[in-house]
């Protein structure tokens, strides 16, 4: 009779039983982390000496300081430029990709390798000898008689060589692309080519509709990892020129591992993930508008 | 249903927002435990120590320290010595380059994980001494460490709460290194004195715009004005806690800095960070004798003068040590402990730990094998070991030997603290990063440098 009862409670209950490794998982490496750092976001916790004052000084100072502004003011204009910079070029090479050429799969291939190198030692050193003063680049154009150009002199300069760096690595959008690209129904094109359409037109007409929930996706993912890169202006501008690279993210690993203060680091990712939140939320809720799910009622 | 969906996707969202977000309430969470945890082990661990002696039962050790490969080479050469001479004793090292090495450490001395022998830097003792929790007092072990090979003075600043957190492995300081073959090619003398210096500037800017008498990064930045003001003033920078300057006075040393880069004595930081090297050393500009000058720790001048004996395109270049460039009627610049070797206070075997360091610094065999790769050795004994043997790097030994003669001025612990010296964001990089940037002026240079050591001093 009790092990009737406790079949039928493990029947009832087995999907439950299936997900709890991964719940508890969850809760120990995500929510309790995830809870104890908004908790030491309003302490002064330092991991050598503990939590000795509590209040919202961390957040004062977030606000107050004019170089942490900056960083959060640097990594916006990062992810804001960077997002649609890389979409735009990924959704470009995909469409070239998905036409029938000669050894397309080569440059398939080709194309995807830099998002495997990501943001390694090796690519920074790479990114170095492309931009520095005497580098390829300057190489090139000192070629054609022009000047050289120090793009670490200039904040714009600096940010603009770690923004082509995430470009570069363009390939997992680019695949997400192509996979979408190819599930767009052929005899779309072929009664918009009848009807007199041009490629721009059915571009815009009917391949970019289409795709809508994969641009969503892409835009989703790329920009919580635009608002999180740390690798690129790490490893190849250290921050500088006088702050113009440093990303919000490069302060928090300052704080947290180089100076211990997991309280503020607490603090700046709490900022930061409410930035991503309300981004994500935003672009949630603009969906509506432009994002077309074709299983139901067109939108 | 499109609703359902909607805020399902949302919430989705959310759950993999937090799971990105959530890596430093993590860390904060877990080394709270392990700290409490590593506390209680330390004072178990510090009370056991005195009874443990070498039975010739066996033993085992971790070692840690970073470094070049010269340096691991040498390293591992001495423990494969000290482990023939100690069979019972084997010894694990675990070592790497640097960049990346102190947080690592930092949190394996937090954790109770570090290696019973680390290589340390001398401000880690206060910045991760814990009260004198985090390392064993080496006092305890004095039978098999000869304390009285070190002054009593260099002891005195590798201590905490009155116990020896460390033993000093060299002391250094800084010196005015140059490339002579830059200054024959572009005819003029190597500086002596301020004058000499704006004259090399003026020179080498005619040669070629390119080219500079000297480089300097931010964190040098900030050690070659202490030099001019220490020069020129005749003070410590930091006094009992306290900085020894005025405003006024800081401000002259921010205007010197200004004066270097307008009379093209030194190149902007933005010139530097257009080199896209990972360091002064690395610089293609450096490598072929563009920058012809640093102001460097004698132990570490001879990673310098290998970058500038491997050019490809200037070879057979000069690497000559400098006179002390006079700036004023005081011989400024300070020297400090290069680094130390302590025993992590969780050690289970603090006595072999601390015999191991007596191997490498006090005995003939260690000390022979070792040289002069972690600098001129602070012990008596192992200096003279070297001497009578005519061993170590000749540089580094005229490097040493001079700046000992000279810079008499005292460093603060916390000169080399992380909120001041870290990249970024420390206070010698923002100050002087816009301060060269031309987005301050020296009076505000010098009231942001003041407030930024004096928050750290205070802190």
């Amino acid at each position: 009779m009790k092990s009737k009862g406790i079949n039928k409670f493990l029947s009832d209950n087995a999907g439950f039983f299936f997900v709890l490794p991964w719940l508890i998982g969850f809760i120990l490496f995500k929510v309790y982390p995830f809870a104890s750092s908004l908790y030491y976001s309003f302490t002064n916790y330092d991991l050598f000496s503990g939590v000795t004052k509590t209040g919202f000084m961390n957040y004062n100072k977030i606000f107050t300081d004019s170089d942490i502004r900056r960083a959060f003011m640097v990594t916006f204009k990062y992810a804001i430029i960077d997002v649609p910079v890389k979409l735009t070029f990924a959704l470009f090479i995909a469409y070239i990709l998905n036409f029938k050429l000669k050894g397309v799969n080569f440059f398939r291939t080709a194309y995807y390798i830099p998002s495997i190198l990501g943001g390694s030692i090796a690519i920074a050193i790479l990114w170095r000898a492309v931009f520095n003063t005497d580098g390829l680049i300057n190489t090139v154009i000192g070629a054609f008689g022009a000047e050289k150009i120090n793009w670490m002199a200039s904040a714009n300069g600096a940010l603009t060589v770690i923004i082509l760096l995430r470009v570069w690595q363009f390939g997992s959008a680019m695949v997400i692309f192509l996979a979408a690209l190819k599930g767009v129904s052929e005899d779309l094109y072929e009664a918009a080519s009848i009807d007199g359409a041009g490629k721009w037109t059915q571009f815009f007409k009917i391949t970019v509709p289409l795709i809508t929930p994969v641009i969503f996706y892409n835009l989703i993912t790329q920009l919580c990892q635009a608002f999180q890169e740390f690798n690129g202006p790490f490893l190849v501008t250290k921050g500088g020129p006088n702050g113009a690279t440093t990303l919000i993210s490069i302060l928090i690993y300052n704080n947290a591992f180089l100076r211990h203060k997991m309280g503020m680091a607490s603090a700046q990712a709490w900022i930061l993930f409410l930035i991503v939140m309300t981004f994500t939320a935003v672009a949630f809720v603009s969906q509506k508008k432009w994002v077309y799910y074709s299983d139901e009622d067109g939108r | 249903m499109r609703k359902i969906k909607q805020w399902t996707a949302m919430g989705l969202a959310t759950v993999m927002a937090m799971s990105l977000s959530a890596c430093a309430g993590s860390k904060g969470g877990t080394s709270e435990t392990t700290s409490a945890a590593e506390t209680s082990k330390a004072a178990e661990t510090t009370s056991a120590a005195a009874s443990n002696t070498t039975s010739g039962e066996p033993v085992e050790l971790k070692f840690s320290w970073w470094g070049g490969d010269s340096r691991h080479a040498a390293t591992e050469e001495a423990i494969k010595a000290f482990t023939a001479k100690y069979p019972n004793i084997k010894v694990t090292p675990e070592y790497g380059a640097w960049t990346g090495w102190e947080e690592k450490q930092s949190l394996n001395i937090l954790g109770g994980n570090a290696a019973d022998v680390m290589q340390i830097n001398w401000n880690w003792i206060d910045s991760y001494g814990q009260g004198g929790k985090s390392f064993a007092n080496l006092e305890d072990y004095s039978d098999v460490l000869d304390l009285k090979q070190f002054s009593p003075e260099s002891l005195e600043l590798c201590k905490l709460d009155k116990k020896l957190m460390a033993v000093p492995i060299s002391l250094t300081g800084r010196l005015f290194y140059w490339n002579k073959s830059a200054f024959d090619e572009v005819g003029v003398a190597i500086p002596t004195d301020l004058d000499s210096l704006n004259k090399a500037g003026e020179a080498f800017k005619a040669k070629d715009p390119d080219m500079y008498p000297l480089a300097v990064g931010e964190y040098d930045r900030m050690i070659l004005m202490v030099y001019y003001l220490e020069s020129k003033y005749g003070k410590n920078w930091v006094d009992e806690g306290q900085i020894s300057y005025t405003e006024e006075e800081v401000k002259d040393g921010m205007d010197f800095i200004t004066g270097l880069e307008q009379k093209h004595v030194i190149p902007t930081l933005a010139t530097i960070s257009g080199d896209m090297a990972d360091s002064l050393d690395k610089n293609a500009k450096w490598i072929d004798g563009k920058y012809a000058g640093i102001f460097e720790w004698d132990s570490s001048a001879s990673k310098f003068k290998k970058a500038l004996e491997g050019s490809v395109n200037k070879p057979n270049q000069e690497f000559v040590l400098g006179d002390f460039i006079k700036m004023g009627n005081n011989n400024g610049g300070f020297t400090k402990i290069s680094m130390a070797y302590a025993v992590s206070s969780s050690s289970k075997h603090p006595k072999e730990a601390a015999m191991l360091i007596d191997f490498l610094l006090n005995d003939e065999e260690g000390v022979k094998l070792v040289s002069t790769e972690r600098g001129i050795p602070c012990s008596t004994e192992g200096l003279k070991i070297l001497q009578d043997n005519k061993l170590g790097d000749p540089l580094t030994i005229e490097a040493n030997t001079k700046v000992m003669g000279y810079s008499k001025f005292t460093l603060d612990s916390k000169f080399e603290h992380n909120d001041l010296k870290a990249n970024p964001d420390g206070v010698y990089y923002k100050v002087f990063g816009k301060l060269s940037a031309g987005e301050i002026d020296s009076k505000q240079a010098a009231s942001d440098l003041i407030k930024g050591v004096t928050d750290t001093l205070e802190n």
